[in-house]
């Protein structure tokens, strides 16, 4: 403390010093010199300015989350629509995760800095109608002048993303959840490799005797667990929540804890409990499991089935998901993202992000992305040409595309939920199933403990945007 | 009369402190007053709307089971980083501070950990226990005849694998502030304790520790702030808060409501509520550190 005070009578005295100090002048030698590099630096900053005037280009921004692999297509086909597109720059950002981009995109739109284009994973689709931040694209052609023919795009998938028949976001990277088996492992436990599950009576009995063979200490794992149980339940035709789903108006509570989803959700921690599932994490953690022959199956996106095709050095069999007999027949839901449009943007602008989303349903861009990512064609007829071309004659690709196209089309539950909380209840679904294979919960009490933490939150959605 | 400090420069002062006071307003308090704020409202993710809603976020938190937990988590948690981590510390600080052949090496190799960024950190102990592929739950099955170490459905090991990595990432960091504090032990004290008959434990605990209470007491409270919010990285690489919830500590759950269910009403009530906790531990430990610990030499 003396110290300090030491310090403080030392500042007081000496005046003259203090003065000398922050007189520039003295300080700071501005001569002749100096004048011709402040000069300088003046030219050097002013010439970005410039060159953006000379260039005339309508510029616009579009704001994704695809990275590793998928980013390296992102950039192949920006580069292509760039290169036939002179008079437009279109400027890709890869900005995180699909969540990451999501908020990002809330907080550039609130700032007045969002981007022209921004890619939006299904579960957000809902937020996003109600933004009142975005222009469906079913508008914008209308805007521009032209017509357009929303007949070309694949229907399951249009599907997903419209309100009352008109669509509201442009698909770009849909995929589908399915069965993969490890053929090779299937052989040595003595079952045929032709032969995959089709029920989940038959998983259970699969699983049994190829634990019983002791090929692995597992049979089968999965991942994204709140988007494979939307998937079950779409694909015997069963409602996720009230109100058609979400798509007659918002839903006020969820419907799929009935004798049906219990039935479902108890079948899941028992084979869990017999050592016949184990549990995989919320996303990809179990493909390695899968790619390294330490399990017979796995229950994942079909987006990853590049990756396992890849990796894997056993033949690696598809199939549909495993139905439970005696019930109704649904669709597998669509997963994935889509493109949304900002509104209050120039007509300049917006005619050149039209461009763009022409140009990604050209057949051949449609045919890169697909051969690239694993993600669907969104055009019918990137989807014909794909079957002239005989690119499915390979069973594994064409299981991906036949499990969403064969399924029908004309019901919500089929179609799958549009939900305003998605993102919060997908997770109260996955700690529900962590905390009945934990054994913290019996699976009844877990499931309904997740239905009712989900109504409150469609309760909130409600109170805000019902009004 | 008080004398001016500044004689004929009355401004002076605050000039030079205008900056750092800019800088707090903008980004600490201005911030902090808008949450306070909106932890009265609930509002839709883009702003379009917003609710008065009085105490409801407070209610709805404090009545939930979830957020329940996530206090308990955390408090179990840092319990976990600060005593075993810095008893840890302390015991290989201790080892490090005597002269052997190679001590440097040793030195970098405890001390490197704090180098890492709690991400790389975060996959390293997530490889290391991956339940099918990785080497820790491999080497338990075998030694245990077929144990099998899932973190990822059993969430107390979750917890404890977390801790023990956000303890281990901690150690380097402990470890050069307490060996400085040991190297600051003067020879002298030990010396005449040996001399009066007093053993290592009891040199120990009635001479290097007492002494080494500022270093303890600041290491406490960094290591606070570390296990309630710098874990942060560590926990979004490994559990993402799971399984169940077994892993969400207060920071995490914040920033799960806040910026991924886009709840910013109560993600502005939980920001509130760690506030309060931090300050409320912050000033006890000042008030007995300020108090028990012995800075005079």
């Amino acid at each position: 403390m003396t110290r300090v005070m030491e310090d403080m009578t030392m500042l007081k005295k000496p005046k003259t010093k203090l003065t000398s100090f922050f007189s520039l002048k003295n300080r700071i030698n501005v001569g002749p010199k100096h004048k011709w590099a402040l000069v300088g630096l003046a030219v050097l900053l002013s010439i970005p300015t410039v060159s953006v005037f000379a260039a005339e280009k309508v510029e616009i921004t579009w704001w994704h989350a695809m990275s590793g692999s998928r980013l390296k297509v992102v950039d192949a086909i920006v580069e292509s629509f760039n290169a036939n597109h002179p008079d437009i720059e279109l400027k890709p950002l890869f900005t995180g995760t699909y969540a990451e981009t999501l908020t990002k995109f809330i907080v550039s739109y609130r700032t007045g800095t969002a981007p022209n284009l921004v890619q939006v994973y299904e579960v957000g689709t809902q937020t996003m109608i109600d933004s009142e931040a975005i222009l469906p694209v079913y508008q914008i052609p209308g805007m521009l002048g032209e017509t357009w023919d929303w007949a070309q795009y694949v229907i399951p998938i249009t599907n997903y993303y419209s309100v009352e028949g008109n669509l509201w976001s442009m698909p770009f990277n849909s995929s589908s959840a399915m069965l993969y088996y490890n053929k090779d492992l299937f052989a040595q436990a003595g079952l045929d490799p032709n032969k995959p599950p089709t029920t989940w009576k038959e998983m259970e009995e699969y699983g049994e005797q190829i634990l019983a063979s002791g090929v692995v200490d597992y049979v089968y794992s999965g991942g994204w667990p709140g988007w494979i149980w939307e998937q079950t339940l779409g694909y015997h035709n069963h409602l996720y929540a009230d109100n058609d789903n979400g798509r007659a108006g918002l839903a006020k509570k969820v419907v799929f804890n009935d004798e049906f989803g219990h039935m479902v959700f108890e079948t899941m921690v028992r084979l869990h409990d017999k050592g016949i599932y184990i549990y995989g994490g919320p996303e990809y953690a179990a493909n390695s499991a899968f790619k390294a022959g330490q399990i017979a199956m796995l229950i994942q996106s079909t987006s990853s089935l590049a990756g396992i095709l890849k990796a894997s050095e056993f033949e690696v069999g598809t199939s549909f998901l495993p139905r439970f007999e005696g019930y109704p027949i649904g669709n597998s839901l669509v997963g994935g993202g889509s493109l949304w449009v900002t509104k209050g943007k120039s007509e300049e602008e917006l005619r050149a992000v039209w461009e763009f989303l022409k140009y990604l349903g050209q057949t051949e861009i449609a045919i890169q992305w697909h051969k690239g990512t694993g993600y669907f064609p969104v055009t019918n007829a990137a989807l014909k040409a794909l079957l002239d071309e005989g690119w499915f004659s390979n069973q594994t690709y064409l299981t991906a595309f036949l499990e969403i196209l064969s399924g029908r089309r004309d019901t919500a539950a089929a179609t799958g939920a549009r939900l305003g909380p998605f993102v919060e209840m997908r997770e109260h679904f996955r700690a529900a199933l962590e905390k009945a294979i934990a054994g913290e919960l019996s699976p009844r009490e877990a499931l309904d403990e997740a239905a009712e933490k989900m109504n409150q939150l469609l309760r909130d959605y409600y109170e805000l945007y019902g009004g | 009369m008080q004398e001016e400090r500044f004689p004929g420069y009355k401004w002076l002062p605050y000039l030079l402190v205008a900056p750092s006071i800019a800088v707090i307003v903008i980004f600490l308090v201005v911030p902090f007053v808008q949450s306070v704020r909106g932890s009265f409202f609930i509002s839709t993710p883009f702003g379009t709307k917003t609710i008065y809603v009085g105490l409801r976020n407070y209610i709805r938190l404090f009545s939930s089971p979830d957020y329940q937990n996530s206090i308990l988590t955390t408090l179990a948690f840092s319990a976990f980083v600060i005593i075993i981590g810095l008893s840890i510390s302390l015991g290989i600080a201790q080892l490090l501070n005597q002269k052997i052949r190679g001590l440097g090496f040793y030195q970098v190799a405890l001390i490197w950990t704090y180098a890492l960024s709690p991400a790389i950190a975060g996959v390293i102990w997530a490889l290391m226990f991956a339940p099918a592929t990785g080497l820790v739950p491999y080497i338990v099955s075998r030694l245990s005849g077929g144990y099998v170490l899932n973190w990822m459905t059993n969430g107390r090991i979750a917890l404890l694998v977390v801790a023990a990595a956000a303890t281990w990432k901690m150690l380097g960091y402990n470890i050069v502030f307490l060996l400085a504090g040991l190297q600051n032990v003067p020879n002298a004290l030990m010396e005449a304790a040996r001399v009066d008959g007093a053993g290592p434990w009891k040199a120990f605990w009635r001479i290097t520790f007492p002494m080494l209470s500022p270093t303890t007491t600041f290491l406490l409270f960094v290591n606070m702030l570390y296990a309630f919010f710098q874990v942060f990285g560590l926990i979004d690489i490994m559990t993402r808060g799971g399984p169940g919830n077994a892993t969400e500590i207060l920071v995490y759950k914040l920033y799960r409501d806040g910026f991924i269910h886009l709840n910013t009403g109560s993600a502005s009530a939980q920001s509130f509520v760690v506030f309060f906790v931090i300050s409320i531990a912050a000033i006890t430990q000042l008030r007995i550190a300020t108090r028990k610990a012995i800075y005079a030499r």
